[in-house]
């Protein structure tokens, strides 16, 4: 037993004491400094070693990759721009004029976008280097639908956090059983699929205001927030189908808009869920407060909340931005020539005849990976911590 | 700068709230004057917060009415009411600076920039905070915050000013302070001013008039020292007070309280098997064992500086009676205890009612 009132003594410790025990408060022990410091090495080997591995490979050619195994450039393998050039300029449409053009479409087309579906947006020439019109396709996709997803969503999520909604039951079930009239008439009886749809919300709306008063049961905001994550639950191939042929019935199969539209609305819920936490833990009291004093409730949200929810903002804005630039199964469905993704690229040089060319896969991987890391690091700057100090408590 | 504050009444007429089955608030009726100072008094969960906020407009009543001035405000949105609050947690917009703050009623006012930095100013001096409009409310102390939260409520010139336990964040000592500035400035100001608050010792020093609610119920409403010598019920009497008032339970029979067949002299009359007999430690005295009216064991004493606390055992009570500063009994010690009659209070203990 030792002696609780011992003086502690640095230099004189037990072996197992000075390997163990910090040597003072703030301070790691020897040993659980080697274990935290060679998991942080072997965890940053998982992560950097397969970009290294990409970016060297893009530098190899078929023989350097055919021979097996080789990790350092110049002494393993001779690295060569074949892979780039195949990508770039072999590419006899991949000349200055032609990018330049792509730029002033990629301009147009995200104005024009505003004002879809009214001006159809022009189409990419797909004529035009083959790289350079998936890069803008990818860039004006997967940011307007992040824009356009993140806006929705948060301001669904704020209402879902703020306002107790109260659905009967009742409404939903009429609600189902329309939508069901409206397969049934558009499939069995002809009728256009825009005339039936019309018809059966105009009578919903009827039905709601009549019948629907006398539905006791009703439902909360956490039912519409389950309801809104399950949607994510459905595996997307499931789905995929029927995607298909609702984007050919209203033409809009291989346009942006089509994409745009799909991929806001598939990652909708996770805006919803990750947003309306940030919300709910707002303190409500500054909320208050504003009304009291005379802010209208947009004011509150755009001036109070908004503000106050940046890295949560932020946050949800990057990881919406990757799944889009990474959404691969969607792309291959809805796009054929005009509107070919990045990811659909990088799988195209999968060939049939001449296998996987993985030097050509990796230099256009390479070129994938750049933005997301500039905007990982631009956007982390406002993912701080701390934005809520001084609002509430001492 | 916004107009001169015009003093405005405040009415509850019958106002109810439940919450589901939850009955918060009942039959609450309550008028405030002109350029009063009331304060709501009330432990946790007693009502006194919903009714606060019945009368800015952040809650709704269930039945009832509520008046500001001569306009009935109950179906009005918060911000045509011309009230501001403060808020226990004062409510600061972390993201904007103290003159941000101090100036946001005004900017959703979109009044003229120039307007606003000298209205800022002023309401920024009368809490001296002029050195600090550039901070952030992480950058300030407890108390700094509290005063940009009252800049934030006086710049408008509200008619009716509501508080939530403002002070309740800070420590005692700045708690004191700030109590006496809250004081002076709605002296000054002269607006009607509703302050909610769990503290006996912010009623009584702050309030022109406190009302004590309990369990939703209004108990008493009076003057702080109305309420001090004249409590209404056995409630009002225990809760105002500290240490709180003595009661010793026995019965009344004439004008004598007969407790462990001790029979004291009380100035009432009236006959209750089951009664309480209520005196502050202040007007009891310790004296001898066979002078007292009462006598018993010493359970503690407790100096406390300018007066010691001596707890007396009598029955299943204990009398806490407040003696001079040198007085030296021990734990165990027989002591007799005074029960003067004219502050004897004495209450129905089936109903808590005062028998007078």
């Amino acid at each position: 037993m030792r002696n609780a009132q011992a003086k502690f003594d640095l230099q004189n410790r037990s072996l197992f004491d000075k390997m163990f025990e910090p040597p003072a408060v703030g301070k790691m022990a020897p040993v659980a400094k080697v274990v935290v410091y060679s998991f942080l090495a072997i965890w940053s080997l998982f992560v950097l070693f397969p970009i290294y591995w990409v970016i060297i490979t893009s530098f190899k050619d078929a023989a350097a990759v055919n021979q097996g195994p080789s990790y350092i450039p110049f002494l393993d393998f001779q690295p060569t721009l074949d892979a780039w050039r195949i990508n770039f300029t072999a590419d006899p449409y991949c000349d200055m004029a032609a990018i330049a053009r792509q730029i002033y479409l990629l301009a147009h087309n995200s104005v024009v976008f505003l004002l879809s579906p009214v001006v159809s947006i022009a189409p990419m020439e797909p004529q035009i280097c083959k790289i350079y019109l998936a890069f803008t396709n990818s860039v004006v996709i997967s940011i307007i639908s992040t824009i356009f997803c993140v806006a929705v969503g948060s301001m669904a999520a704020y209402a879902l956090a703020r306002i107790q909604y109260r659905p009967k039951f009742g409404n939903i079930m009429i609600f189902v059983l329309l939508i069901i009239g409206v397969i049934v008439v558009t499939t069995y009886a002809g009728v256009p699929w825009w005339v039936s749809s019309a018809v059966a919300l105009a009578l919903f709306f009827f039905l709601a205001r009549s019948i629907g008063r006398h539905f006791k049961m009703a439902l909360g905001n956490g039912d519409i927030l389950f309801w809104m994550i399950s949607q994510r639950i459905l595996p997307p191939i499931v789905v995929v189908v029927p995607l298909y042929v609702m984007f050919q019935a209203v033409g809009l199969l291989d346009t942006h808009l089509a994409l745009i539209l799909l991929y806001a609305v598939a990652n909708l819920p996770i805006v919803v869920w990750l947003m309306h936490d940030f919300f709910a833990n707002l303190p409500i009291e500054l909320e208050e407060s504003a009304q009291l004093d005379g802010a209208t409730r947009f004011g509150i949200f755009w001036e109070i909340v908004m503000p106050l929810t940046r890295p949560g903002l932020a946050a949800t804005t990057l990881l919406i931005l990757v799944l889009n630039w990474n959404e691969y199964l969607f792309a291959v469905f809805l796009s054929t020539v005009k509107v070919q993704t990045m990811p659909i690229m990088v799988a195209a040089k999968n060939t049939g005849e001449k296998g996987v060319l993985w030097w050509e896969m990796c230099a256009v991987t390479v070129v994938m990976i750049i933005p997301v890391i500039i905007m990982s690091v631009l956007l982390t700057r406002f993912i701080s911590k701390g934005v809520l100090l001084g609002a509430v408590k001492g | 700068m916004a107009g001169d504050a015009e003093k405005a009444s405040v009415k509850f007429d019958a106002v109810q709230k439940s919450f589901g089955n939850v009955k918060v608030l009942e039959e609450f009726n309550l008028e405030v004057q002109p350029g009063e100072f009331l304060v709501l008094l009330g432990a946790s969960g007693s009502g006194k917060t919903t009714a606060l906020r019945i009368l800015s407009g952040l809650e709704t009543p269930s039945a009832g009415r509520v008046h500001i001035g001569d306009r009935d405000v109950t179906e009005v949105l918060p911000k045509y009411r011309d009230i501001s609050m403060v808020f226990q947690s004062y409510a600061l917009y972390p993201h904007k600076t103290v003159a941000e703050n101090i100036g946001f009623p005004l900017k959703v006012k979109k009044l003229p920039k120039e307007d606003m930095e000298s209205a800022i100013l002023d309401a920024a001096t009368q809490v001296q905070l002029e050195p600090l409009l550039d901070r952030y409310p992480r950058e300030l102390s407890g108390g700094q915050r509290q005063r940009v939260a009252l800049a934030r409520a006086i710049i408008r010139r509200p008619s009716v000013f509501l508080m939530d336990e403002p002070l309740s964040n800070l420590d005692a000592k700045l708690r004191g302070h700030m109590r006496a500035e809250l004081k002076h400035m709605q002296g000054t100001l002269g607006i009607t001013t509703i302050y909610v608050t769990h503290d006996q010792i912010e009623a009584m020093t702050l309030a022109h008039r406190v009302a004590i609610l309990e369990k939703g119920v209004l108990q008493q409403l009076a003057s702080p020292s109305e309420i001090y010598n004249n409590p209404a019920n056995l409630f009002v009497a225990q809760f105002i007070g500290s240490p709180a008032m003595n009661v010793i339970h026995g019965a009344l029979d004439g004008t004598d309280f007969i407790t462990h067949g001790v029979k004291v002299k009380t100035r009432v009359k009236g006959s209750v098997a089951k009664a309480v007999a209520g005196v502050r430690p202040e007007d009891c005295s310790v004296t001898d064992a066979s002078k007292g009216t009462i006598s018993g064991q010493i359970y503690t004493t407790e100096l406390i500086g300018d007066h010691t606390l001596v707890t007396v055992n009598w029955g299943d009570d204990q009398i806490v009676v407040k003696a001079h500063k040198d007085f030296d009994g021990k734990q165990g010690d027989a002591v007799g205890v005074k029960l003067p009659p004219e502050n004897l209070y004495v209450f129905d203990e089936t109903n808590g009612e005062r028998i007078r």
